[in-house]
């Protein structure tokens, strides 16, 4: 039974670490599971780590044969897809005590990029670097749609909550969202602020992560802006939000006083209506509708992807460093600060 | 190493031999797809009877070794690329040269490179001279050495040709003691490849003509006061530019069939291919391409990804083309760079300059086909095998056409050796 929602405060200026779990390999993805006993982590030693939260027990999970790019876990917290490299996509129950994956499907030709889960748990979407977006059944597996017209790589896909239809995001700067039902997409949003491109080699950038605000109200991507030298990585974090119903594009958030080198893999909404994001070695705590970060919260290592535990108080992030660090980053209402 | 030992460079009837050779393997393998280019090639005899050509595709910035010629695939320090096998048997390259791995039986890599140097200036000039430039001696890059060697009396065109992304002019200051006679001159392979190579409007043949009669008279009146290498290096740079400007229909790209055109594809670098391809069939000693720059500190993956693409297809159809046509056989192809990238994968996910373990290719004339020379550890961070060097490549480079590199350049009473003395060739990279 997944515990209800805490209402909380998060305090950015008193966020603080209080764990940190090591592995051998550099960490690229992080999720913690609906019920909040686990947390897991895709490295690019091809492995999944799982680790209880209570404990700190970890366990490998292995069955891909590439880097582990993606996961997400069913709403009911049984299940865990993952997405690699390999282009597979693999299904695992993640309470066994030794998890092996249950199915294994090679989704995409190439680089699986990203998954996601209806929130009724019936599709998992996955994306890649086929351009393709793809649906499929949780409960057998079975492809359900392939969606074509993005023009260069895939990203990330989002359910948009409570329903069937999707969002996806690639690589030059491109939302598009899809319907419940057919191949026909519905919009596009135009991002090309948050894309680059290298003459006429290699595009840079890009939409890296999709995300809705909790009343489903704003939908949120990140990625990078402002390249001043592509290969040798100088670049500027950056969110862009858009008004779900009109479309209409809001304000960037970035961070402006402090000029930070990165990109921000993830942006995510906070219950509270704060934005998150993580970015170089940094978590980014942005106030609803604020242009500048309000409070920066360091870490040791770069960090590649980040989750809010459902106690809301908690966010887990993945570092280049094999890390996965717990980061305390506000309190439940009713108790007292400190 | 597939059936005979190729000969380079060979007889009519060995020439023939490998055509059908590689007629067949097309067959069997599927080589590039539109690989029948042999569209109207010289014939056997003619082609024989041809110079040498050197063809450099230089990768500016450090192509990724492991995401190239020596990837290690299953290992952290190999990164995501899987490797593919290629032509050659148990020679294998990285997933993302699926084209060139099928012109591998026309290739040979060099994997255990050890050059000392990491900086992009001085590698560059490194693997271009075959020498560290010393404080008081600058050496000449391969492409003067090799226009000098290859030189032919009248020859109308520059011997040392860089061609250039859009139409570009000027030359290089790459010749060093061997004088600018030898120093690049850039082309492009736009806008009719050669920029200002028409008379301006309003000038009529015979005025140009009057005018250059003019200029020649009033130089050799001062040139007979004025003993000068300068003045005889201006003015030979005005009778070549004359001379290439009466050719100037050969850097124009837009001549050459569409299908053909098409093969090279539509991208810079495939333009600049099918450039060279038209001045390797003139007999030009050396022609240089850039590719780049790969100096991927951040996003090496995702760069190499699309970088490598870019590169692999036309790179493969070129190969391919100069095979079907004949030339390979007279025609050393060799893709270069400074130095590779780092075992390590830095916080960016890029890779970081690295010379101590990495790697090159070449092929086509006087190259042991499907020879891979050395090895490094299952890291790739340290050579395990038949060390080489700049020196050792750039002897190769040499005597692979036919060049003594033992020699030395005579440049007014002083001896310039050709070639570093301290080093020699990789004898088991020659044919």
């Amino acid at each position: 039974m997944t515990p209800k929602p805490t209402p909380v405060i998060v305090e950015p200026a008193s966020a603080k670490q209080v764990n940190d779990w090591a592995h051998s390999s550099n960490l690229l993805c992080c999720r913690v599971d609906p019920a909040g006993k686990y947390v897991v982590a895709g490295a690019i030693d091809h492995t999944i780590q799982r680790w209880e939260v209570a404990t700190g027990r970890k366990t490998t999970l292995s069955g891909h044969r590439n880097w582990v790019r993606t996961l997400a876990f069913s709403p009911d917290g049984k299940n865990l897809h993952s997405g690699g490299y390999d282009g597979r996509l693999l299904a695992w129950e993640i309470g066994a005590d030794d998890p092996k994956p249950f199915r294994d499907t090679q989704a995409h030709q190439g680089w699986l990029r990203g998954l996601a889960i209806s929130s009724d748990g019936r599709l998992v979407a996955t994306c890649g670097n086929d351009r393709l977006v793809k649906v499929w059944s949780t409960r057998d597996g079975g492809l359900v749609r392939e969606l074509q017209g993005h023009p260069n790589i895939v990203y990330c896909v989002h359910f948009v909550p409570g329903s069937h239809e999707l969002v996806s995001g690639d690589i030059v700067g491109n939302i598009f969202h899809w319907k419940a039902e057919g191949h026909e997409k519905t919009r596009a949003f135009d991002v090309k602020e948050i894309f680059f491109h290298i003459g006429d080699l290699a595009p840079f950038g890009g939409i890296l992560s999709l995300g809705f605000s909790h009343d489903g109200r704003t939908l949120t991507a990140s990625g990078l802006h402002k390249v001043t030298n592509a290969p040798g990585g100088n670049r500027r974090p950056v969110a862009v939000s858009f008004d779900w119903v009109s479309g209409e594009k809001r304000p960037k958030h970035e961070s402006l006083k402090k000029e930070l080198d990165g990109t921000m893999w993830r942006a995510l909404h906070h219950p509270s209506g704060t934005l998150i994001g993580v970015m170089e070695k940094q978590v980014g705590f942005w106030n609803p509708g604020s242009p500048d970060v309000t409070h920066l919260a360091a870490t040791p290592s770069e960090i590649f992807d980040c989750d809010l535990h459902p106690n809301q108080v908690d966010l887990f992030t993945a570092h280049h460093d094999g890390h996965l660090r717990q980061m305390r980053i506000g309190r439940p209402r009713q108790t007292a600060p400190g | 190493m597939h059936g005979e030992p190729y000969r380079p460079c060979g007889a009519i009837d060995h020439l023939v031999g490998r055509r059908q050779f590689m007629g067949d393997l097309a067959a069997g393998a599927g080589i590039v797809a539109g690989s029948s280019l042999l569209a109207s090639p010289g014939g056997a005899a003619e082609i024989a009877g041809l110079g040498k050509s050197v063809v450099v595709v230089y990768l500016n910035g450090g192509i990724s070794q492991f995401e190239s010629w020596d990837p290690k695939p299953h290992l952290e320090t190999g990164g995501p690329f899987q490797a593919i096998p290629t032509t050659v048997p148990g020679v294998h390259v990285s997933e993302l040269l699926p084209h060139t791995a099928r012109q591998m039986h026309r290739m040979a890599l060099v994997r255990s490179l050890n050059t000392r140097q990491d900086d992009h200036g001085l590698a560059n000039n490194l693997v271009r001279s075959g020498r560290m430039t010393q404080s008081a001696t600058e050496y000449p890059e391969l492409g003067a050495v090799v226009a000098k060697g290859l030189e032919k009396p009248d020859f109308p065109l520059p011997g040392h040709i860089a061609t250039m992304p859009a139409g570009a002019g000027g030359r290089g200051n790459n010749a060093a003691y061997l004088g600018p006679r030898y120093a690049s001159v850039n082309v492009g392979a736009e806008k009719g490849g050669v920029v200002n190579a028409r008379l301006p409007d309003g000038m009529t043949v015979t005025a140009d003509k009057r005018r250059h009669d003019w200029r020649r008279f009033v130089n050799n009146r001062f040139r007979g006061r004025v003993d000068s290498a300068e003045i005889d290096a201006y003015t030979q740079t005005y009778e070549q530019a004359l001379r290439l400007m009466e050719r100037r229909e050969l850097f124009d790209i837009t001549r050459e069939p569409t299908r053909v055109r098409d093969t090279y594809g539509n991208s810079e670098f495939g333009k600049q291919l099918l450039l060279a391809r038209r001045l390797v069939e003139q007999e030009v000693p050396f022609v240089e391409i850039q590719h780049g720059g790969w100096d991927f500190h951040h996003n090496n993956f995702e760069f190499h990804l699309h970088y490598v693409a870019d590169f692999d297809r036309p790179f493969a159809n070129f190969m391919e083309d100069l095979a079907q046509r004949g030339h390979l056989e007279r025609t050393l192809v060799i893709v270069m760079t400074e130095f590779g990238r780092t075992p390590r994968i830095n916080t960016g996910y890029g890779r970081d300059h690295y010379s101590r373990a990495w790697s090159i290719a070449l092929g086509g004339c006087g190259i042991q086909h499907g020879a891979v020379i050395g090895k490094t550890d299952a890291k790739g961070a340290e050579v395990t095998d038949r060390q080489v060097d700049h020196r050792h490549l750039f002897h190769t480079y040499l005597q692979a056409i036919g060049i003594d590199s033992s020699g030395d350049f005579d440049i007014a009473g002083r001896k310039f050796p050709v070639a570093d003395p301290a080093a020699g060739p990789i004898r088991e990279l020659l044919a």
